[in-house]
Order: structure tokens, then sequence, then C-alpha cells
């Protein structure tokens, strides 16, 4: 047996591929990781309520989607609002849909903070949910696989606090509110993040609502930055390599993304180009296939325009990870899945 | 600031709760390499259960700060290796001699030694066959020794870097070993074989014992002259300093288990005394900051002894250990039936004895290592235990065994028959995740039946 | 003297022990190859039942037999054959048995290190001196070399023999010679019939095949004809050629012989006996493994790659317990090569 790598035969498992990603060293192949998320309900036929209700159920389809896939990673995530409704916010399940914000915590300009309850990660809302569907999957894979474990940040979940409207409008006319509406979020957030840990996942942050879509530059900065920071800093107690995904278009935002303390960016509308020349000495990159390229386009057109992605991607020098700029939608054809990931195996190989 | 608490063993989501309590600059204050910004390692257990060590789950760790730094310092070897290599640093790996070439290593500047032997562990650390099944798949025996995944980690690349250099030591040592240097060969490595001579008995003349000496001394001098051709450096100086050092953490380890295994009360737990022995082979990849450790190690012993407290409970069963297990969990299980370890005998004696100082540094790396473990007759390997049974100290045995170990399966009947004046429990450490209940209840009838004598 | 049946043995377990040498002692080389069943599951009083069945039965043998034994030589070779001696020390030490032998080991390197075999003879020689009370002079030594390179030489007419195309004679009665050999009974005459065959030719390696495992041989010789071998329960012994009849002739030749798989590295092994295979013009191999032969086991990957021939893999505890089962595995086996 030589060293010689043989393109089709992969060598490290998806655990020790991102083990090497995170101590600077350059694995077999990339790490791919497309958010794959509530996909996994509808590759494995089960009811997205059932997926986000049933940590089980959560678990066991994110484990299927990995058999038929073979991509890099479990993820453990439905939506946005799963810390802001353990602290009181109220969401419907639709049966075919994910919860949608029916009633904030914070329903009136003039209510207090004290409605915000400090939620119990094991019993409040559904962050219990989440935590059996960790504790499924390290068992079941652990050992092979990584578990990441979304957690909203702060500003994103005190935007589900909140009427998102009035949020936005009080950053400017009362931004001591937000701030403390934030830190309040922050301390829900690393609450999670330590039973997530003691679960056995690993927490990377998503921040949606921060993104260069919604907010400016100098919002990001006064509010979501230090909530983003304050989690990194935690999780940074841990030793953890920490992934901080912002979808949107996060272009005005890149050099600020620098100060969050991430350790690997998950990008969605930005050039990859323009990402790795400002970021990829300092923080491994992630991303950014359009998903709705990945929902809607047709296989020849997603493994031609995979593989350019993948090809600029693992330059990148302190590492890449080939993903999509957001989730996966739900009712993605597997067919569009399976190209997306061949495609990247194809040119995404470090050794040999 | 977190000060050390009443001690206890713990569990990985009790370190979790205590590692709040962990400062800022106490996490900042201890780095590996001297490095700021990635040698950090005082974690908690949970980081690394995070990153695919499941068994940290289950196991139970000793509480005292200078146990968090020794475990995030050993968790964390690995990445340290890699951060050797990209460094500049030298990573050579040693195999099979267990102990004295490293001491030869170390006394070139920037070159870390390391045994890939030790990712053993591994497997039973992850809950996870990956490893043992790669190398099944290479060809490997399936009845063969967990050190078999060793060959399944050169073969990956993800556990070490691709060392500068192996030397690779076989002769009267374990097959295994010898047989894994083979395929590592073959997988396109070229390792430096040296020969461990086998050691004569008292029964044949001394003139036997000077001739292995001799032997190992040219051994050694190859060794010498290999690395000097890698570093260009040739500084006789420097090996007598290494020799020194060596002495130092040989010499703080073998007080750490005086300390230890004398208290009336256990100071420290099991896992924790098995993992400061095998640090002697090579300090984890950074000998200095290893040393230091052990150096916050022995004053909370030390403390703990003074105020007579410990892990366990005063009347816990003396026993004597006899073979590493390559299962972490079975040390804890047996402290919680009520069992205390007071001796060990780790087959890595000869990085445990002193070596002589005053004499010419290749003979006493030779004198040391003919003290090892492995290379002469049983009876020298247990005489140690068998002196502790005799004098009352160790009231039952336990040996673990692995199958396909050449040396368990032609030892362990010896030794049940040399050490019958007290319990002998002979265990096949199971594959990963594999102890069962039927195993736990013979632990418990040796603990009953040792009651009973 | 004594009658050359009344000799007292001194067993040896090993290729690279000079029988030359132990032969100067006045006493008889024994090679320690027994197996079987009995044997095996005897020894499992001093040893685990994962240990080398054919460790098992010799120890055993030897205990069973302990008034033949002038006294045993072995050498590190395997480090579970080496272990062996020290059990058997361990055994007359500690558990009192009621006569004891001396018990040599030689340390045989498994790196390329003549000066550490010829220092060993050396050392052996001495030892034997001593317990034979004789000085191995250089006409002694000189005479036994002689006896034994003829004893060798009739034996390699019949190695031609079976090596031939097509073969004259099988491995089964070559065997059974050989077996004299490895008793010391050099001064038998070889009786082996001739049975031409142009059934496939194959070559046997691995673990030493013990006296009374021949029906191995047998069951593979049913429809195959084994026409080389590299093992030490057969004629291996026949790569053993000493050119000076001294005591550095006995060295050079024991040392230079086609090594063992356990050394290491072990490509001359895989040069040597690949030459003999190629020589031979085999189509196939046979490695016959013992449980827990790791030496052997852990190589059979790479024979099947480096030698690039079909390969027969048999594993035995030395119970024979499926024999038919083995005997549909050698049958297809030999209808492939067919």
């Amino acid at each position: 047996m030589s060293l010689m790598v043989d393109k089709k035969y992969e060598i490290l498992n998806p655990r020790e591929r991102f083990g090497l990603l995170v101590i600077d060293e350059k694995p077999d192949r990339c790490n791919i990781i497309p958010l794959i998320t509530s996909h996994a309900a509808a590759v494995t036929g089960i009811s997205l309520k059932d997926y986000y209700t049933n940590g089980t159920a959560m678990a066991k389809a994110q484990i299927a989607a990995i058999e038929e896939y073979g991509h890099d990673a479990i993820s453990i995530f439905s939506e946005v609002g799963i810390i802001a409704e353990a602290m009181g916010s109220e969401f419907i399940y639709p049966d075919d849909d994910l919860p949608v914000l029916k009633k904030p915590a914070l329903t009136g300009l003039k209510q207090t903070m004290d409605c915000l309850r400090q939620p119990d990660p094991k019993k409040d809302g559904r962050l219990p949910v989440y935590l059996e569907a960790i504790d499924y999957a390290y068992s079941a894979v652990g050992d092979k696989i990584p578990i990441l474990a979304y957690v909203p940040a702060p500003f994103t979940t005190g935007m589900m606090l909140s009427d998102p409207n009035q949020f936005l409008l009080d950053t400017i006319k009362n931004p001591q509110r937000v701030k403390k509406i934030i830190e309040i979020s922050l301390n829900a957030a690393i609450e999670f993040c330590y039973e997530i840990i003691n679960a056995g996942g690993l927490p990377i942050l998503v921040d949606p609502l921060a993104s260069g879509s919604v907010i400016s530059p100098k919002a990001f900065r006064d509010f979501a930055l230090p909530g983003e920071q304050g989690l990194i800093n935690f999780l940074h107690r841990y030793d953890f390599d920490v992934i901080l995904h912002i979808c949107g278009d996060t272009t005005p935002l890149l050099d600020s993304l620098i100060l969050t303390g991430a350790d690997l960016i998950s990008l969605d509308r930005v050039d990859l180009n323009l990402a790795i020349q400002k970021l990829a000495k300092k923080i491994r990159i992630i991303g950014n296939f359009d998903t709705t390229k990945i929902g809607f386009g047709s296989t020849d057109e997603i493994a031609k325009e995979v593989k350019e992605m993948v090809r600029i991607g693992i330059k990148a020098e302190k590492g890449y990870i080939a993903s999509t700029g957001c989730e996966v939608p739900i009712r993605t054809p597997v067919e569009n899945v399976k190209t997306f990931i061949s495609a990247a195996k194809e040119v995404g190989w470090y050794w040999g | 600031m977190f000060r050390d608490p009443k001690p206890q063993k713990i569990s990985l989501s009790d370190w979790s709760q205590q590692f709040k309590l962990v400062g800022e600059e106490q996490i900042k204050k201890f780095t590996y390499y001297r490095n700021p910004e990635w040698g950090i390692y005082l974690s908690p257990p949970a980081t690394f259960m995070v990153y695919g060590a499941r068994e940290l789950k289950r196991l139970k760790f000793d509480n005292s700060m200078a146990s968090l730094r020794l475990w995030g310092f050993v968790f964390n070897e690995s990445e340290r290796l890699f951060r050797a290599k990209q460094i500049g640093k030298r990573v050579i790996a040693t195999m099979g001699d267990l102990g004295t070439v490293p001491v030869i290593i170390m006394a070139f500047p920037h070159c870390i030694p390391f045994y890939p032997e030790c990712i053993w562990w591994t497997p039973f650390f992850k809950e996870s066959t990956v490893l043992l099944d790669v190398a099944t798949e290479m060809g490997i025996p399936e009845a063969a020794c967990f050190s078999k995944a060793t060959l399944a980690a050169f073969y990956k690349k993800a556990y070490f870097p691709k060392p500068d250099l192996i030397f690779a030591s076989t002769g009267a040592s374990c097959d295994d070993y010898s047989c894994i240097m083979q395929q590592i060969e073959d997988l396109g490595y070229d390792p430096f074989w040296l020969e461990i001579p086998f050691r004569r008995d008292d029964l044949n003349p001394p003139l036997g014992g000077l001739r292995q000496e001799e032997y190992l001394i040219s051994e050694y001098e190859r060794v010498w002259n290999r690395m000097v051709e890698l570093t260009g450096i040739n500084d006789k100086n420097r090996l007598i300093q290494s020799i020194k050092k060596a002495n130092r953490l040989r010499s703080l380890v073998a007080n750490l288990k005086k300390l230890t295994y004398e208290a009336s009360i256990a100071p420290l737990p099991a896992l924790e005394m098995m993992t400061i022995e095998f640090g002697n082979l090579y300090g984890y990849a950074d000998s200095d900051e290893w040393l230091n450790i052990l150096e916050m190690v022995q004053e909370t012993i030390c403390n703990r002894v003074k105020q007579g407290v410990g892990v366990l409970e005063e009347d816990a069963i003396p026993i004597a250990w006899i073979t590493p297990s390559a299962d972490p969990l079975l040390l804890n299980l047996v402290e919680d039936f009520g069992l205390r370890i007071v001796e060990t005998e780790y087959v890595i004696n000869q990085a445990l004895v002193p070596i002589e100082e005053d004499i010419e540094s290749f003979r006493a790396l030779a004198r040391s290592f003919l003290k090892a473990s492995l290379i002469g007759s049983t009876k020298e390997r247990v005489k140690r235990i068998i002196d502790g049974v005799n004098n009352g100290r160790i009231k039952g045995v336990l040996i673990t065994n692995m199958i396909g170990a050449s040396h368990c399966a032609m030892e362990t009947r010896l030794m049940e028959k040399m050490l019958s004046d007290v319990p002998v429990l002979s265990i096949d450490v199971p594959a990963p995740f594999g102890i069962t209940e039927q195993l736990r209840t013979r632990i418990a009838a040796f603990t009953e039946t040792i009651k009973n004598k | 003297m004594v009658k050359q049946e009344e000799k007292k043995l001194i067993g040896y377990n090993c290729s690279y022990i000079p029988v030359e040498l132990l032969a100067a002692t006045g006493y008889k080389p024994y090679r320690l190859l027994h197996g079987d069943s009995r044997l095996s599951g005897s020894g499992e009083k001093l040893l685990r039942v994962d240990a080398c069945p054919l460790v098992k039965s010799n120890l055993s043998y030897i205990i069973e037999n302990k008034d033949k034994f002038a006294a045993v030589v072995g050498s590190t070779g395997c480090d579970m054959a080496r272990r062996m001696f020290d059990c058997l020390r361990q055994y007359q030490d500690v558990l009192s048995a009621p006569s004891s032998f001396p018990i040599y080991v030689l340390n045989n390197p498994r790196t390329d290190k003549p000066e550490i075999f010829y220092d060993e003879i050396d050392w052996l020689v001495k030892e034997l001196e001593h317990l034979s009370n004789k000085n191995f002079s250089p006409d002694l030594i000189n005479y036994e070399i002689e006896r034994w390179e003829a004893a060798r030489n009739r034996y390699r007419v019949f190695a031609q023999k079976r090596a031939v195309k097509p073969s004259l004679i099988s491995t089964t009665a070559f065997a059974k010679a050989c077996a004299n050999f490895h008793k010391g009974d050099i001064e038998l005459e070889i009786k082996i019939d001739e049975t031409l065959s142009q059934n496939p030719r194959v070559y046997l390696l691995g673990s030493a095949i013990p006296y009374e495992a021949h029906l191995i041989i047998e069951m593979l010789e049913a429809n195959m004809r084994i026409v080389g071998d590299f093992n030490c329960g057969i004629s291996r012994f026949l790569n053993i050629n000493i050119k000076e009849k001294n005591l550095d002739g006995i060295k050079k030749a024991y040392y230079n012989q086609i090594p063992c798989i356990y050394k290491r590295p072990n490509n001359q092994f895989y040069e040597m006996v690949g030459a003999q295979i190629k020589q031979l013009a085999c189509k196939g191999i046979i490695a016959w493994t013992l449980d827990y032969c790791d030496n052997y086991e852990f190589e059979l990957k790479r024979i099947e790659r480096i030698f690039g021939l079909p390969v027969l893999r048999i594993r035995s505890d030395l119970s024979f317990q499926n024999i038919n089962q083995l005997k549909t595995r050698i049958g297809a086996f030999a209808e492939m090569l067919a």
C-alpha cells in the first residue's frame, strides 16, 4: 500500500477532516458541509413538525441525510427563534412549515425586561429538543462525524423577542433598550451553549438578522458585534474554533467580521474571491453556493458552478469548507444536493 | 479565581460547572511551546469530548486545577505535534523501546520525540473502532493487540504529522509492535531500525549482561549519528543535560508515586497516576511544560496528604495493577468497587528508573534500558509486586491482558502462579465500549474475595 | 560412548541454532516441533489460550518428557517462542519441578547485526562446552559440519526431485523424511517413493508445521503438488550451506540463510523466497499460519501483493476440527489453479 492518494478513496472520516482544518492543517480534501438542516426532514419523509419538535426524529433525519449524501457534519437546527421561544416569545407550529413568530415576548414599547425569563435549556421551549437531538446523534455517530449545533446569536434572538420593525427602529431611537435585550439574550445563549457542549455538540453561531441585507455596518458594529463577541469569547474559553454564519449580503461587513473573533466565517451573497482576499489570512472561509441554485437549478449547472467555487475556495490560506450560502431549501431535489457534494469532492483535494 | 475544592472524582459535566470559576488569566497562563496564540491548553474535558472523545462522558476525573492542566495538556497532544512541525520543530517518532531513545532525541534542539504506539488509547477515548477497523482492512488480524491502531494512524495522517524520522526498535520486545513497524515501512515510511537485546537473567554470568550493554551502546551511537546528520548539531554535553532533565522527571514521578501510594487516603485517582507514569516516555511532546504540570500535581498531592484528604475512601483495598489497560474506564471502575492501586507494572519500567549520571552517557542509557519490563523474565518483571505482597502492602493483583499481545499470552498464567498468595484477577480488555455487566461482576467478586481473605 | 538410542536430547526450536554445535556436545539435537490439540490444551495450564499452539504444545512436550532432555536451546525468534523458555525456567524454579536441565536462549538479532549473532554463537559454544564438558576443537566442529552437511546433501537430492517439472516426489513423503533430520536421526536412510504429479505446482510457507500435523500436507497434495517450501517444519534447513568447515563457516552460513519473516526489515525474505517461487514455476502459494502467529498473520496481505500469485490462507489451532470445510477450500483452490 503506497502513500499515493486515490482520489476516489477517502482516507479520512469527517471528524478527522474537521480536526485537521481547525489546527491549520490541510486534510485529504476540503470539508463539505452544505447547510442541510430542515431539508433532512424531507430526505427521510418525516413531517417538519416532527423534525423540530422531536429531538430523536431530528437526529435520525440528520443521520439519514449523512448516509444519503456523504457530507461532513450533522447540523442540529430548525429555525432562529429557538432561544426567543424559550425566553417567552410565542410561535405557531404549522404542520408543513417551520415555526413562525406569533407573539414576541416584548409586545409593547414600555414593556420591561422582567418578562423575559432566563431559560433553562433542559426544560424551556424546544431547547431540550435540540439537546436530545445532539445527544442522540453524538451517541450514534459522534466518533466519526462532528455534531454542529446552530445557536442564534444575541442580535437575532433579540429581534425574535420583539416586534422586528420596532427592534430595528430602536437601534436608532432607543439603543440602550436594544443593548439590554442583547445582553439578556447573550446570557441565555451562553447557558444554551453550555448545555450543548455537555451533550457533545459544537455550537456554531447564526446571525442572519445581522446581515448586511438587514442592517447597516454601523448597526452591526454597535449592536450585533458585541453579542457575537460575547458568545465567541465564551466559546473560546473552551478552546473551540467558532463558526459564525451570517447569510445575505455581508459584503459591507467584511472588515467587521474579523473583529467578531470567529475562527470560521460562513458567507452567503459575497464574492468569494473578495472574501478570501480580505479574510482568508486570519479566518477560515465557509460557503458559499447560491441556495436558489441548489434548490432550483439543473444538475449540470450546479456541478459546473460548484467546481468553480471550490477551485477558488481551496486556495483560502487558512482553510475552506465547501458549503451553501444558507440553508438548503427544504424541498431541494435530492439529486441537486448529491451533485453539489460529488462536484465538490471531485475538485476539492489537498492531498496527492 | 478557581481554587481547588475538596478532593473528589467528578464527571465531565461537573468539570464544566467547575470550569466556570476558572478565570481568563488562569486559562491564558498555561501554554505549550510558550505560544499564546494557539498554545493554550487549559480546557475542561468537555472540549475534547465535543471533538470526539466520547468516553470522557463516562469517565471521572480528579477535580484539582493541577489535574485540569494535566488533562488539557495530554488531550491536546495531537494538535501539539502538528503545531510543532508548523513552527519548524522536527517531530521524531520513536517506536518500540518505550523510554530511552527520546532522551537522546531531546538532546537535540527543536526536536520533539513521541510514541505513535500511544495511539492505542485513542479507540477507547473515542469509543470508536475506526482505527481498529482500518487496521483490519489493511490486513492486520482481528485478534491482534489494540496497538494496531498505530498503523491506521500512520495511514490516515490525521493523528500526528508525518515524522521527520522514525526510530523503530525491535528485538526482544512485543511481536505486535515489531509487526506494526514493518507494516509502517510498507506504507512508504523509512524507519531507522534499532535492535533491542534480550536481557539474560541472573542465572547466567554477568558477562551476558555486559554484552547486552555493549550492543545497546552501539545502537545509541547510531541514533546519535543519525540525529547529527539530521540537525547538524553534535554536542555530547547536551546529552548530559537531557539525561539530567529526564532524571528530574523520573525522580518527580517516583516521588509522586511514593506519596500517592503510601498515603493513608489516595490523594489522586489511578487514571491520573497512569497518565503521569506514561508521561515519562517523552513528556507528551513538551517535556518542559509537562515537568511544570507535575510540579503543580506534586504540590496538590502534598497538600492533600498533609490535610489527610483524598479521592477514595480510607478503607479502599490496596492492589497492584500489571500491564496498562487500553481502556481508561477500567481504572475508574476498580476504584468505584472500593479498590485502590498502590503498585503498578505498566511495561515501562525503563522509563521510570533513574539514569546514572556519573558514567558515560550511552552506557548510562543502556543500563537504564536493560531494566526494561518486557525484555527479560516474568519473574523480574513482577519482583516489586511480589515484595509488596510479601510485606502485606498489596492485598490483590489485577492483570489486564490484550488478546493477541504476545507477552500477555505468555506471562499471565505464570504471574498468577507467582502471586498466588493473594487473589489475582486477570481481565481481557474488551474492545471499545465493551465493558459488560459480567466484567463488573467479576471485579465486584474479586473485591469481595480480598475482603473475605 | 552412549548408544545412539540412549542418547539424551538437546532440544532446540529455531532454524538459526546450529545443529552442528548441538551435536558436538554428544547429545542428540532434537527440533521442538510438536503440536496437536492435546499438547496444546495441556499447555494452557501454563499459558493463556491465545498463546501460539506450537509454543503451548512444545512446552507441554518438554515437561512431559523432561527426563529425555539434557538441555534446551532457544532463540529470540518470535516473542512467544523466546518466552516459552522463560516459562520453562519459571516452571522449574517456581513450581519446583523434580528435575531440571539447563536452558539457553540465543539472542538472535532481528535487525542486520551479524556481530551480535556471531558473538552469541561464541557464547553458546562456551555454554555447550560447559554442559558437555568437552572442548569444541576445530576437528570436532569440522567433523560435525561434514556429518550434517552430508545429511543435507542427501536431502537435497530429494528436494531436487520434488522441484523438477513434473515433480517426482510429494512433500507428504518428503516431510516425513525431513522429520528424521529434525529429530536428529540423520544416519537413517531416506526412503521416499517416487510419485509423479502433474497437479498444479504450489509453494508452502508460514508457521512451522509440527510433526503431528502432517495430515495438512496430505490434504493439500490431494489435488496439488507442493514443489517447494519455506517452512521450519519441513525443508527450510536445506537453505543452510556451510562452505568453510569451521566455526566461522557455521556463523556465516546460519546468519546468511534466507531470513525469517520476523527479521526487520523483511524485504530480503520476500526477495529470496520470491526467487525460489519463480524458479519453481509455482502457480500458487499456501500460507499456513497458526493462531496468534503475528509474524506471519500480519504479513498475509503483503504476501499476496508482493508475490502476485493466488494465496490459500489456512489458519489453524492444530485441532483440525473443520476438516471437511478445509478440504472443500483446498479443493476449490486447486481447481482455480488448474
